[in-house]
């Protein structure tokens, strides 16, 4: 008797030893599954329009600059839309892989208003704040090849404000200041220092 | 004789700003090492109940050492000689022959802890020299290291001979002027001498953490002067005039009020509550003092440098390093933080207003790159208004000119002790928030180990050259402010 109760008790341990190597297992693969799996949802309705020329400027983090960089997309008439699709197609350089400037899946731009036609405010995803690397130059260059191609490719504006989420936010991961407005003046000379 | 350093005062208060940077938290331990020709600091860790120190970096000022992890095995090599152990043993070889250990070798990553109890036998074996432990101060003297002083009690002055240059730290507490050696390897053992002198009642010698302290009490208000050379110490009288340091006038008494009695005795000290500031303190130029700011902490890790090195706890080690080194260079210094707390950016850069600091010294630090990365604000320049508010959102336009200029200067520091730097404007907070002269500096590892970033004697060379730049751009702050 005390023989079978052993067998028992052994058998119920290699049993939960077993369940638990799989549970790991299980955990490993849907983890895997979801960092491969890229985040396709649409943010936004597709636009349409002509063909245009615009410039991105790229950011490469090794050796830390930035570089312009011209492609041909399809553009809406409407500025604030051009600058949405202009962004998300700069943002869709840096989410794929390998990127010369990785971004997080699902880093990618709301919505974009033009106020006073020298303004704009950028909304962008939860995600291209939240896994955003930290650290000095890799946020400054976030914020400067965003704010650079935007301004680039919207004449007028001059001055433009990053929101993540709908909401004010104080830094881009610790570093970048998220809280005030980026003038295009200002990051002239940090371009200059990143050509 | 030339006066060669700050003038202080028994009679002064302590600065608000200096009883600040007394207050936090206890001090990070650390072992000082004299050689004959090097003197450096090596970050003491407790590890169960144990100090434990890197023997890597206690052997990187002295040559060429690498070391690496071959299964529980760690090696170092150090010229021809090698010195081995395993993981959690006591015993191992240095330079070819058995070591006993007095409690187990540590790995962590790939660097090797040793117990600090054994260090001063395994430098003298690896180096061949002779070591002299002062195991309670934790400084180890290798070589025969060692600078010797002598006191000469004189009618108005008594005169301190060193046998070779020193430079140390001057501070006053009330009754007290204290000199504090950290690179210095002034010995005295336990020393106290009595004097009937009627400047100074007594000259003792101590030794904690690292440090040699020197402490004059006097029974008037003593100023230190430097004779050409550093090695001899003059202490006088302060000439009365000075006394008013800290720069801030007393309010006037009100109207048919007595007036005030002059003071009974100068060996009643002051009460040390500053005085309530008055527009013309207010508008007096404010001492020198330099704001550093440790990246981030408590809450706040920052980024994740390594899987067990938060940048946290390098910005902080990094600016406890350049406190000393500005010290030493005679800055005064108060820190953001001292500990693993939890202080907003927006708070750091009120802080450096409200205290009218110098310059402000944001200190960051990150995996990728090499050497050091110097910021100033992105910000146009904008003229200062005098006597004018400035705006929250731009009060570093007025000075980001200045901020520039003094980056550069470090950037040439650090390139002149043949550190990789480069330096850029960057949208970092709180810089846009400081009126002051404000730069960031951020360490990156010294070469592919990302680990380096943390390692005292690559730390301490950065933070060297980082003070001297700012020594060297002081004028030009002081010239703007």
């Amino acid at each position: 008797m005390t023989r079978v109760l052993t067998a028992a008790a052994v058998l119920l341990l290699v049993a939960v030893f077993a369940m638990g190597v799989y549970l790991q297992v299980l955990r490993r693969n849907e983890r895997q599954r979801a960092q491969s799996v890229p985040d396709t949802r649409p943010i936004s309705a597709p636009v349409v329009g002509p063909p245009s020329r615009v410039t991105l400027y790229l950011a490469y983090d090794d050796p830390g600059v930035v570089r312009a960089q011209d492609v041909t997309v399809a553009l809406p008439e409407d500025p604030a839309l051009r600058g949405r699709e202009i962004l998300h197609v700069l943002l869709g350089e840096y989410v794929k892989r390998p990127s010369s400037h990785e971004l997080p899946a699902g880093a990618d731009v709301t919505d974009v208003y033009l106020v006073n036609g020298n303004m704009a405010v950028v909304d962008m995803t939860p995600a291209f704040a939240d896994g955003h690397r930290s650290g000095i130059l890799v946020e400054t260059l976030t914020v400067a090849s965003l704010v650079k191609t935007l301004t680039a490719n919207l004449p007028g504006v001059t001055k433009v404000k990053i929101l993540v989420d709908g909401k004010e936010r104080e830094t881009l991961a610790g570093h970048a200041d998220l809280e005030g407005f980026y003038d295009v003046v200002a990051l002239e000379p940090l371009l200059e220092q990143l050509q | 004789m030339v006066i060669l350093l700050l003038m202080v005062f028994l009679a002064g208060a302590q600065s608000p700003q200096r009883a600040r940077e007394t207050a936090p938290a206890p001090e990070e331990k650390q072992l000082s090492v004299y050689g004959p020709r090097v003197s450096y600091f090596l970050p003491v860790s407790e590890r169960n109940g144990q100090d434990y120190v890197a023997l890597l970096e206690a052997l990187e000022p002295f040559g060429n050492v690498s070391a690496g992890v071959d299964g529980q095995k760690w090696k170092l090599h150090f010229g021809k000689l090698e010195a081995e152990f395993r993981r959690k043993a006591s015993a191992g070889k240095v330079a070819g022959k058995k070591f006993e250990l007095p409690a187990p070798f540590l790995l962590e990553g790939d660097r090797g802890l040793v117990p600090l109890r054994a260090l001063p036998a395994i430098l003298g074996r690896m180096l061949g020299t002779k070591t002299d432990y002062h195991e309670a101060a934790r400084r180890l003297f290798l070589g025969g290291a060692g600078t010797h002083f002598t006191t000469d009690p004189r009618e108005n002055e008594v005169i301190l001979n060193f046998t070779a240059p020193v430079n140390p730290l001057i501070s006053t507490e009330p009754g007290k002027l204290k000199m504090t050696f950290t690179r210095d390897p002034v010995v005295a053992g336990s020393y106290v001498l009595r004097l009937e002198n009627p400047l100074v009642s007594s000259v003792t010698f101590a030794e904690s953490n690292g440090r040699g302290e020197l402490t004059l009490l006097g029974r008037l208000p003593l100023l230190a002067q430097f004779a050409p050379g550093g090695k001899t110490i003059d202490i006088v009288a302060a000439p009365r005039q000075a006394q008013s340091f800290p720069p801030s006038t007393p309010p006037s008494p009100p109207a048919g009020a007595p007036p005030e009695a002059a003071p009974a005795t100068v060996e009643t000290p002051p009460v040390t509550v500053p005085a309530p500031p008055t527009l013309q303190s207010l508008t007096a130029k404010p001492p020198f003092v330099v704001m550093l700011d440790a990246g981030h902490g408590g809450d706040d890790p920052g980024a994740l440098l390594s899987e067990t090195l938060e940048e946290k706890a390098v910005t902080l080690a990094f600016a406890r390093r350049l406190r000393n080194e500005l010290q030493t260079r005679g800055v005064s210094v108060v820190m953001a933080r001292d500990a693993d707390v939890t202080v907003p950016v927006e708070q750091r850069a009120a802080m450096a207003d409200a205290e009218r600091v110098a310059i402000f010294v944001s200190l960051h630090a990150a995996a990728e790159g090499r050497g050091v990365r110097v910021y100033s604000a992105m910000i146009n320049s904008a003229t200062p208004t005098p006597g004018g508010f400035v705006p929250w959102e731009t009060a570093q336009a007025g000075q980001v000119l200045t901020s520039r200029a003094l980056a550069d200067l470090v950037k040439v520091e650090l390139a002149r002790h043949e550190i990789p730097t480069a330096e850029l404007p960057a949208p970092l907070q709180p810089l846009n928030n400081v009126a002051a002269a404000a730069i960031a500096v951020e360490i990156l590892p010294s070469g592919n180990d990302v680990g380096s970033v943390n390692a005292g004697v690559y730390q301490q060379r950065v933070a060297a050259a980082v003070a001297e730049g700012i020594a060297v751009g002081r004028p030009r702050v002081e010239a703007q402010r």
